[in-house]
C-alpha cells in the first residue's frame, strides 16, 4: 500500500507573549492507504495540533510533510486548499454543520471550492448521504437531526470529493455510546475501502477500533512508532 | 456562494435590517431631495425659458436726483419706440427689438372688473415673449399702424371677465377706451418672480401709447439676440447705443437697467446647483453612516462565524475565497440597503407628488447613482471584514466554533 502521509521530525511551538510552548518537538511516522490510525495522548499533548498540521490547517516550524509522495511542507495556500478540498476529509467533535442549511447543502459545501464546476453536485451529495444511511433526511436541517445523524452528515461532507485521507478529531466525543459505535463502524468501513483514517481521541476504547495507536507524549510519538505495513 | 451568502444574511434578519437601515434612510432621503431639487430647477428654468433665454429686457433707470433734489416721480420717460429700431439696426447681434409699455390697470366688461397688466407692444414683441393665440388671433403690424382698438386677453383675465364663455368678439374697457377682444393667449404660467403671466391684456403698442395711456415714451425694450452666446456682447452694444442717444441735462449718459435672461438662467442654475450640492453632501454623509453600520455588522458577523470560516478553510476554501465571500456579503447588504432606499425614496417622491402641490421630477439619475454608490461602498468597506476573516487561524476557529 502506498504512503498517504509521511512526516519526519515535525515540530511546532506557540508563542503567547514572552512564553513559547513547544507542543510538538520531533514527530515522525507514516500512514498508508487503507490504514486506520488512532492518535492518543493526554490533554494538551499536541494531538489536535498534529491533526491540524496533517490537514494543512497549520504549518510546522520544522520537519517535512510528504502527502501522497509530494513534499508539501512549503506549498502555497492555493495548493494546500486544493489538497484539503480534493484529497482530505475532516470530521470534528462539534460536527461544524452550517445552521439553517439542509443536510444536502451542508454536504455540498466543499463543492463550492472545487476547482472545476461540479454538475452533478446534488446527486453526489445524495450518494454520500446514502453511504452514511441518511439519504432520506437530506432536506433536514441540523437542528432537526440527532447528534449521531449530524456526525454522519459531517462524514458525508468529508466524503463528497472521495478523499484518500479522513482526519477525525474526537468524532464520538459528543455522541452517546450507540451513535458513537455507529460512527466508528462507518470510519472502519471507510478504511476498509482503501482510505487512510487518522482519528484523534483520548478514549482508549475508541482508539482500539483502529489498526494502530500512536501515543503522543512530551511532543514525540511515545509508542506505536513509524510502521510501513498494516499489522 | 451567492445563494449561501443570501441565506446566511436572511438567517439574521433583524441584524441585517438594522445594518442597512441607515443606508436605506440615507439613499431614500437623497432620492427625495433630488426629486425636489430637480423639480425646483425644472420649474425655474421652464419659467425663464418661457420668456426666452436669448432675451435682453432694457429699462431706463430712474434718476434718483434731479437738479440737486430728490426725485419724487418714479415714471421714467427716457426710452422711446425708436430706440428699438436703433438697437435692431445698430447691432448685428440683435435679431429683433421690440418696444413695450407695461402698466397695472383694470379691465372691465359687463359690470365685471379684473385688475390686470396692460402690455402694449408690437407683433414682434408678442413673438419674443412667446405670446400666441389659444382662441381667435393676435394683432398684426397693420392693426398696429392703424392704432386699432383690439386686445388679446390672457387666460386669467378672460376667465375673470367672461367665465367659461368665449370672449372673442366681445368688448373690454381699459380706462374708458373700448377694445375688441380678438383672441385669448395660450397659457404661459408664471414668471421667475411668481407673477401670473396669464393675467395680461396685450394691445398694439401704438394703441396703448396714444389711445389708452397717452404717453410718448415706452417702459421697456425687448431685444432678442441672434444667438444666446452673443447675449453678453449684445448687452454691451445696446448700452453703448442707448448711451449715445440718451444724455442727461448735465451731459452724462443715462443709466439703463438690463435684465439679461442668460445671466438670470446662470444665477438660477447656480442656486439649484447649491441645492444639488447639499443633496450630494447629504448623500455622501448617509453613505458614510451606512458604511459604518455595515462594517460594524460585518465585523460582528466575522466574530460570530469563526467556526464557519474555519470550516470553510478546512473543506478547501482559499484565503481568496474567504475574502471574496465577505466582500460579496457586504456588497449584497449594501446593495439591498441601497435598492430598498431607492424604492422607498421613489415611493415617497411619488406619493408626495400625488398628494401635495409639489412639482417633483422622478430622480432616476439620483436613484441609479444612489444604488451604484451603495454597491460600490459595500464593495470597498467589505474589504475590512474580509481581511479580518482571512486572518483567522482555522485551527483556533475549529476549536472555538
Amino acid at each position: 500500500m502506498p504512503d498517504v502521509i509521511a512526516v519526519e521530525h515535525l515540530a511546532k511551538s506557540y508563542r503567547k507573549g514572552a512564553i513559547i510552548t513547544e507542543v510538538l518537538k520531533d514527530v515522525s511516522f507514516t500512514v498508508h492507504a487503507g490504514e486506520f490510525v488512532a492518535i492518543m495522548g493526554a490533554s494538551g499533548s499536541g494531538k489536535s495540533t498534529l491533526l491540524n498540521l496533517l490537514g494543512f490547517l497549520d504549518r510546522p516550524d520544522r520537519g517535512t510533510y510528504r502527502f501522497e509522495g509530494a513534499d508539501l511542507t512549503g506549498a502555497d495556500d492555493a495548493t494546500l486548499s486544493t489538497v484539503r478540498n480534493q484529497r482530505i476529509g475532516f470530521v470534528f467533535q462539534q460536527f461544524h454543520l452550517l445552521e439553517r442549511t439542509s443536510a444536502l447543502d451542508n454536504v455540498m459545501l466543499p463543492l463550492l471550492y472545487a476547482e472545476a464546476d461540479v454538475a452533478d453536485g446534488a446527486a453526489r451529495a445524495r450518494r454520500a448521504l446514502a453511504l452514511v444511511g441518511l439519504e432520506p433526511r437530506a432536506d433536514h436541517e441540523p437542528g432537526e437531526l440527532s447528534g449521531g445523524e449530524q456526525q454522519r452528515v459531517a462524514i458525508a461532507r468529508a466524503l463528497i470529493n472521495d478523499p484518500v485521507l479522513i482526519l477525525a478529531d474526537e468524532p464520538t466525543g459528543s455522541l452517546d455510546a450507540k451513535s458513537g459505535a455507529g460512527v466508528l463502524e462507518l470510519l472502519r468501513s471507510l478504511a476498509d475501502s482503501g482510505r487512510a483514517i487518522i482519528l484523534v481521541t483520548h478514549d482508549r476504547v475508541v482508539a482500539e477500533r483502529a489498526d494502530r495507536i500512536l501515543v503522543i507524549a512530551d511532543g514525540r510519538i511515545a509508542s506505536g512508532g513509524p510502521v510501513s505495513t498494516k499489522p | 456562494m451567492l445563494r449561501l451568502s443570501i441565506r446566511l444574511q436572511l438567517a439574521h434578519r433583524r441584524r441585517t435590517v438594522l445594518s442597512v437601515a441607515a443606508l436605506l434612510l440615507g439613499v431614500a432621503t437623497v432620492v427625495v431631495m433630488s426629486a425636489v431639487a430637480q423639480g425646483a430647477e425644472r420649474r425655474v428654468i421652464e419659467r425663464i425659458r418661457a420668456m426666452g433665454t436669448d432675451l435682453l429686457v432694457i429699462q431706463a433707470a430712474p434718476a434718483p436726483v434731479v437738479a440737486g433734489r430728490a426725485r419724487q416721480r418714479t415714471t421714467v420717460t427716457t426710452l422711446r419706440p425708436q430706440d428699438a429700431d436703433i438697437i435692431a439696426s445698430g447691432s448685428a447681434l440683435a435679431r429683433v427689438a421690440a418696444p413695450a409699455v407695461v402698466r397695472s390697470t383694470v379691465a372691465r366688461s359687463g359690470g365685471r372688473n379684473s385688475p390686470t397688466t396692460l402690455l402694449g407692444t408690437t407683433s414682434d414683441g408678442l413673438r419674443i415673449q412667446g405670446i400666441t393665440a389659444q382662441a381667435g388671433r393676435v394683432f398684426d403690424a397693420a392693426e398696429e399702424r392703424e392704432l386699432r382698438r383690439v386686445a388679446v386677453l390672457g387666460a386669467t383675465v378672460a376667465r375673470n371677465l367672461f367665465g367659461d364663455a368665449s370672449p372673442v368678439g366681445e368688448t373690454v374697457l381699459i380706462g374708458r377706451i373700448p377694445l375688441e377682444v380678438i383672441g385669448v393667449m395660450r397659457r404661459r404660467g408664471t414668471d421667475v418672480g411668481g407673477s401670473d403671466l396669464d393675467n395680461t391684456v396685450a394691445l398694439p403698442l401704438t394703441t396703448a401709447m396714444r389711445r389708452v395711456l397717452n404717453v410718448p415714451f415706452i417702459d421697456a425694450l425687448f431685444v432678442q439676440a441672434r444667438s444666446v452666446r452673443d447675449l453678453d456682447q449684445l448687452e454691451r452694444e445696446a448700452r453703448d447705443l442707448l448711451a449715445q442717444r440718451h444724455r442727461s441735462r448735465s451731459g452724462l449718459p443715462m443709466e439703463f437697467v438690463v435684465r439679461n435672461q442668460a445671466v438670470l438662467l446662470r444665477t438660477e442654475r447656480g442656486a439649484t446647483a447649491a441645492l444639488r450640492g447639499l443633496t450630494l453632501g447629504a448623500g455622501a454623509l448617509s453613505l458614510v453612516v451606512g458604511a459604518v453600520g455595515i462594517v460594524a455588522v460585518m465585523l460582528l458577523s466575522v466574530r460570530e462565524r469563526v467556526g464557519e470560516i474555519a470550516l470553510r478553510r478546512a473543506v478547501g476554501a482559499r484565503l481568496t475565497d474567504i475574502r471574496l465571500q465577505f466582500v460579496l456579503e457586504s456588497t449584497l447588504l449594501a446593495g439591498a440597503g441601497g435598492a430598498a432606499g431607492v424604492l422607498a425614496g421613489l415611493a415617497t417622491a411619488g406619493l408626495t407628488a400625488l398628494l401635495g402641490p409639489w412639482d417633483l421630477v422622478p430622480p432616476w439619475t439620483a436613484a441609479l447613482v444612489g444604488l451604484g454608490c451603495s454597491v460600490a461602498m459595500g464593495l470597498v468597506v467589505g474589504v475590512i471584514p474580509a481581511v479580518r476573516a482571512a486572518r483567522l487561524d482555522p485551527a483556533v476557529g475549529l476549536r472555538r466554533g
